[in-house]
């Protein structure tokens, strides 16, 4: 007999550039509000999971050590963009087997310290020697989408638009601009069709969650289960692949709805990975929202907006919301807890009881994404 | 990129340096890899088979000149020793081996499954500013 997850606390920095502070404040600022969410003390945490890419080793340690946290195991996880997620899965399989009763979870990164540009992939790999960089992946995904489903520059454009309209609501947003579907096609050019405002920024930020069982969410109140949490990597092919579907997503995806035992149709809300806007676009029928080219007419309809019938990335998105690598799985759960609370504020979606978060991670030549995670969370 | 012919050592002169590729008869083919005992064909070459999991049948194979190219993308965003901008693409060649690489002509002039064949010529350039040779992909 396995113990369900629960999460009772959650909380998360702003997220955008932050030079000025260091990774290690950043940490303990989310992890000591999520702690006073879930109405905790430090000495009440069994185990520490901390996500990121970046962070450098023993991130967790290096965190904690200055709250007087260490001691109890500590463990670090990287599964490049979806490494706090991975770390979420880690926390809820703890609390399953019983051995442990609160597990805290960490997700962070601090991009700044790596100069900007674009994220900075395996030296050793062919194809990033060759000029292979995310951007680039994401274009050619967005070109070959397009192309099969008749897609234009114009929906990528809206949907940078929408992201921003509820980035806008959003105060722990890197932006919080509203900003036309005209300004994003006449933004600069990344990786064609990809313009700057179509493509998610770099940033800083950490989030937290607690993770503990019904009982003791319960006494906290407003308890929300963790129903799934499914962990997949990439599929390698050194041949032809489609990459106008994400075959990881589909794969992940439906092994989450079988643990909840639901299907995309009962999904109110979703917080989904999107790191460009084709992506988003792409996953609505990856994760089963609608059928292959059904994108086009949920953007057109705006079923995904805050008020529509399917929402999406209420919180803005890894597109305004900002994407501070290893921190974003665990900022889409502090999303889609905040919508199960009723506590989303001017972002809320009405009457939220079923939640998705969708977190993929990473390029390595042959893979699709090398990591995928998909946890649903109920009241 | 600069033009500069130095003294160009002959590692750093072409990416890989191992210079996975043969040219004969105006040709360029690839030279990846073939299992014997599945029939997968892959590129780059490695010593094991990711399909069966056999290491003692893999061999080197010599990959068609021409394919299909399945995206593209032109790369405008500033990216250390590489022009900008420069266009990438996926290409498909026979026996269901993608392959990654330049493509040479903007975007402009290419299209989504344009039939494409392996040249060589300069990628990107090193930190002395010496041009790298390697494969990439023209329209044919």
């Amino acid at each position: 007999m396995t113990n369900s997850a629960y999460i009772s606390g959650v909380a998360m920095t702003r997220f955008g550039k932050q030079p000025d502070r260091t990774i290690e404040q950043l940490g303990r600022e989310a992890l000591l509000k999520a702690l006073k969410d879930a109405g905790i003390e430090r000495r009440d945490v069994d185990e520490v999971f901390c996500g990121s890419l970046f962070g450098g080793t023993l991130i967790g340690q290096r965190i904690l050590r200055d709250l007087g946290m260490t001691r109890i195991p500590i463990t670090n996880v990287e599964n490049a963009c979806s490494s706090s997620s991975a770390a979420l899965r880690e926390a809820c399989a703890a609390i399953a087997v019983g051995r442990a009763e609160t597990v805290l979870v960490i997700g962070i990164d601090q991009l700044t310290r790596l100069g900007g540009g674009t994220i900075p992939l395996e030296k050793t790999d062919i194809e990033v020697n060759l000029g292979f960089a995310m951007p680039a992946l994401y274009a050619m995904r967005a070109r070959r989408y397009m192309h099969e489903t008749g897609a234009t520059s114009q929906h990528l454009a809206m949907v940078a638009a929408k992201a921003h309209e509820a980035g806008a609501l959003n105060p722990y947003a890197q932006f919080q601009n509203r900003i036309t579907a005209e300004e994003v096609l006449a933004s600069r050019m990344i990786a064609d069709p990809l313009t700057l405002y179509m493509c998610c920024p770099t940033g800083d930020g950490a989030a937290a969650a607690v993770v503990t069982t019904h009982k003791r969410a319960a006494a906290r109140g407003k308890p929300v289960r963790v129903a799934a949490s499914t962990l997949q990597s990439g599929l390698y092919k050194t041949g032809f692949r489609d990459m106008a579907t994400s075959e990881l997503t589909v794969r992940t995806s439906k092994l989450a709805y079988e643990a909840a035992g639901i299907g995309p149709e009962d999904i109110d809300v979703a917080e989904i990975h999107d790191a460009f806007t084709s992506a988003e676009m792409m996953y609505y029928e990856s994760l089963g929202f609608c059928g292959k080219g059904g994108a086009l007419g949920m953007v057109e309809r705006g079923d995904t907006k805050i008020d529509g019938a399917k929402p999406v990335n209420p919180s803005g998105g890894l597109l305004c919301r900002g994407h501070p690598v290893g921190a974003t799985g665990v900022a889409q759960i502090c999303e889609a807890v905040w919508q199960l609370r009723g506590e989303a504020g001017k972002h809320q979606v009405k009457g939220a009881k079923v939640a998705l978060t969708h977190c993929t991670g990473g390029g390595i030549s042959g893979l699709d994404h090398g990591a995928c995670a998909v946890h649903i969370l109920t009241t | 990129m600069s033009n500069a012919k130095a003294e160009l050592k002959p590692d750093r002169e072409y990416f890989p340096a191992s210079r996975p590729w043969k040219e004969e008869n105006g040709e360029v083919r690839l030279i990846g890899m073939r299992c014997a005992v599945c029939g997968t064909h892959a590129f780059p070459a490695k010593d094991i088979c990711h399909e069966c999991g056999d290491e003692k049948g893999v061999e080197p194979a010599l990959l068609s000149p021409t394919g299909t190219l399945y995206s593209f993308s032109e790369v405008h965003a500033k990216m250390k020793g590489f022009p900008s901008p420069y266009v990438v693409g996926y290409v498909d060649l026979e026996n269901n081996v993608r392959v990654f690489g330049q493509v040479e002509h903007t975007a402009a002039e290419l299209k989504v499954d344009e039939p494409v064949r392996i040249v060589l010529g300069p990628v990107k350039s090193n930190a002395d500013g010496v041009p790298v040779i390697s494969y990439k992909f023209r329209k044919r």
